[in-house]
């Protein structure tokens, strides 16, 4: 008895003790847990595994990127779920970064009336819930939109309604394939030229006209190329016919309604990472830099954004990240993304919820894997070097 | 003479002074019409739609709706117990605060033991008072109840992690870590959805568990994982020194911990752990999903009501109005316990 006591009384023993006791009673909750389950799931007449996934679904689906059908199996259907996923959270990304940069240099701002609009602005978006947005676009501001008959005409090519923005679509796309491919090219030789620059800066401490060789390249062919590609396609430009457009693509009311609420509710939070990374940075750097005779915007350039950056990543992966699990918020509008087209009507249609949300969840866990390893990575590039 | 520092913020240079007169431009382009229909034009004496001028706001709307913004479909004469449920969180929260300190951790337990249960017990009823099921709990009272009721599991089961992802035990820090991780990656609609489909599931049959309760289980254990988060930062913050001392005096772990460690990393976390609460309150809407109808739910349906059609614009500012005054409050809570832990700091 006093033997074991004192084996009890080894810090180490007692370590191991705890964490196999931690293990078992894990896993006798799992297996509580898996029984009722497998009980449940008999009495209720449920099958398990993932046959259902080669179903034939006839789920209509009304906003498709990939080339799904009602004919298609389930399994595409959470593929069409996906990918409107991935298409809101990546033109929400761009588009809150950029209008989240705005507000936070806004907030900085010396002028008074600007960073007072910026900060009103971020204390009101950050204080709502975002699922207000989703329905305040959709059900207030969308709904309230003219019929097609008085549609808001943008240049007279897309068109804004109650019913969305339909906008143009090219009749060939082979045209746009090789602008993309004329785009990609030059910004590979933005990359090899700059890389040249560096070095031979390096080396001889001359400087290249890097500005004008990058906005030739990464701004005036890129602009060249879809000019010529869009003059050179015939374009399905819709026209009013009856009661509504035909032609053209269709951007469904959904997505406009989650795109806006997703891109102002988010931009709030990274105007405020903005912020704070640029008064992160100390203000000595920026006396010493102006000290050194940098012009202003070099400064930015050079000093400032890079410092800030580093401040800035960590929060910022963190913002992206909830733009990916925000995105979701779509299935309380009925935007098809993921969530609500498998998880809703999928798992309406077959019943078989522990695959369906096992599934769901890993397409979140995954892409989310992979947002912060990118963005790690690059944080791990511009983070500083001490030697 | 010196010229006025807001004539100099706002007409400084003749570039400020055209930025200023754009952004003044802007602004009341944006804001007079806003003003017109929210006070001007809009119409606050009535009771029927009949009584609303066309193009102003009709807060006729708010005041007949106002009972169920505040309390769902509950049962307009049993209303008193959601309010006394409230009372009694209020006043039990203001006794821990103001408790003298060396009462103040049993207030404080005293208040965990009682209130919960009381709460739920005035709200659901059973023992002579009338039952009243959730499925009629609603409004701004339901939003309160999951918000209070989900930081419940989210505290102490955030507590427990975040000490399990510091522990020197490794299967105690992987599992800790595992579970953090998981509840963080996924998003929470899909969390609700899971705890409504999963918890009946996975449970013993014959045993009910109340959709609200999934919802709240489910909303829990996320913010769990977020809370942990938020505790982790104070726990990193405390010198090892700390522990180490408390070691030393053969203070066990626990004793350590609950005497030395906590009180200390808690008081350094407890700005992030109100944010993570703000968090919770705004995702509290999210029940919408599972059809339980929140402050949030509650304006949403009440737009379709044929008597009150055309009434979303009214609905929306007024709910929104709520949520933002809630979480405005609590953001600068927050705020001020930073600058407190600031100072205390020095």
């Amino acid at each position: 008895m006093s033997k074991a006591l004192a084996l009890f009384n080894d810090k180490r023993v007692r370590d191991v003790i705890y964490q196999v006791a931690l293990v078992v009673g894990l896993l006798a909750l799992t297996v509580f847990f898996v029984r009722n389950a497998s009980e449940n799931m008999v009495k209720a007449g449920i099958a398990s595994g993932f046959d259902f996934l080669w179903r034939n679904s006839g789920i209509d689906v009304p906003f498709v990127l990939t080339d799904y059908t009602r004919a298609g199996t389930i399994l595409d259907l959470f593929w069409a779920g996906v990918a409107n996923t991935m298409l809101v959270t990546v033109v929400a990304l761009v588009l809150a970064t950029g209008l989240g940069f705005l507000v936070g240099i806004a907030r900085l701002s010396s002028h008074w009336l600007l960073s007072t609009i910026a900060g009103a602005y971020i204390e009101f978006v950050r204080n709502i819930p975002l699922l207000f947005f989703v329905l305040f676009w959709y059900f207030g501001v969308i709904a309230a939109l003219p019929a097609p008959r008085d549609s808001v005409s943008v240049f007279g090519v897309a068109f804004l309604n109650n019913r969305g923005l339909t906008i143009p679509l090219p009749d060939a796309p082979a045209n746009f394939r090789w602008a993309v491919a004329a785009i990609l090219l030059s910004w590979l030789a933005q990359w090899l030229v700059s890389l040249w620059a560096r070095r031979r800066k390096d080396r001889t401490g001359q400087d290249a006209p890097m500005l004008a060789i990058g906005l030739v390249l990464i701004v005036l062919v890129p602009a060249l190329a879809i000019a010529w590609a869009s003059l050179a396609t015939r374009w399905d430009i819709p026209v009013l016919r009856g009661f509504n457009y035909r032609g053209g693509f269709v951007v469904i009311p959904e997505f406009v309604a989650l795109l806006a609420a997703l891109v102002t509710y988010t931009a709030g939070f990274i105007a405020e990472i903005v912020r704070g990374g640029i008064q992160a940075v100390p203000h000595g750097q920026v006396e010493a830099a102006s000290a050194l005779g940098l012009r202003p915007v070099r400064i930015l350039r050079l000093v400032t954004i890079p410092q800030a950056l580093r401040v800035m990543i960590p929060p910022l992966t963190n913002q992206y990240l909830n733009v990916l699990k925000n995105s979701s918020f779509g299935a309380a509008i009925a935007y098809p993304d993921v969530v609500s087209l498998f998880m809703g009507s999928a798992l309406n249609n077959t019943g078989q919820a522990i695959e369906i949300i096992a599934m769901t969840l890993a397409v979140y866990l995954v892409i989310g894997l992979a947002v912060s390893a990118f963005m790690n990575w690059y944080n791990a590039r511009i983070a500083l070097v001490t030697r | 003479m010196a010229t006025p520092v807001w004539r100099q913020r706002l007409f400084g240079t003749p570039a400020t002074g055209i930025v200023t007169v754009l952004l003044a431009l802007v602004l009341a382009w944006i804001a007079v019409p806003i003003i017109r229909w929210a006070l001007i034009d809009a119409t606050w004496r009535g009771t029927t739609r009949a009584d609303c001028a066309a193009g102003g706001a009709c807060w006729v709307f708010v005041k007949a709706r106002f009972g169920q913004f505040m309390y769902g479909l509950y049962p307009g004469d049993q209303r008193w117990r959601a309010d006394l449920a409230g009372l009694a969180f209020v006043l039990g929260t203001a006794a821990v605060v103001f408790a003298p300190p060396r009462l103040r951790l049993k207030a404080g337990i005293a208040a965990l033991i009682i209130l919960p249960p009381l709460g739920i017990w005035l709200l659901g009823g059973g023992f002579g008072l009338q039952p009243i099921e959730t499925r009629e709990w609603g409004g701004l009272m339901l939003t309160l109840f999951i918000s209070v009721y989900a930081s419940l599991i989210a505290i102490p089961l955030g507590i427990l992690l975040a000490l399990g992802r510091q522990s020197e035990l490794r299967v105690v820090r992987l599992i800790s870590v595992l579970f953090i991780e998981f509840w963080r990656g996924v998003p929470i609609i899909a969390v609700i959805f899971l705890a409504s489909l999963l918890l009946p599931l996975i449970l013993p049959g014959g045993i009910g568990i109340d959709r609200l309760a999934r919802a709240v289980i489910g909303l829990g254990l996320v913010i769990a994982a977020y809370m942990a988060e938020a505790v982790r930062g104070g726990l990193q913050a405390l010198p090892s020194g700390q522990r180490e001392a408390a070691t030393a005096l053969g203070l066990t772990y626990w004793k350590a911990t609950g005497l030395i460690i906590l009180p200390q990393a808690l008081r350094i976390s407890l700005p992030a752990m109100t944010n993570e609460f703000i968090a919770l309150v705004k995702n509290t809407t999210l029940v919408l999903v599972v059809s339980i109808l929140d402050l949030l739910g509650i304006a949403q349906a009440s737009l379709a009501d044929p008597a009150w059609v055309g009434m979303s614009m009214e609905a929306y500012v007024f709910s929104g109005s709520i949520y933002w005054l809630i979480c405005f409050a609590l953001s600068r809570w927050s705020r001020y316990l930073e600058t407190l832990g600031r100072r205390q700091h020095r």
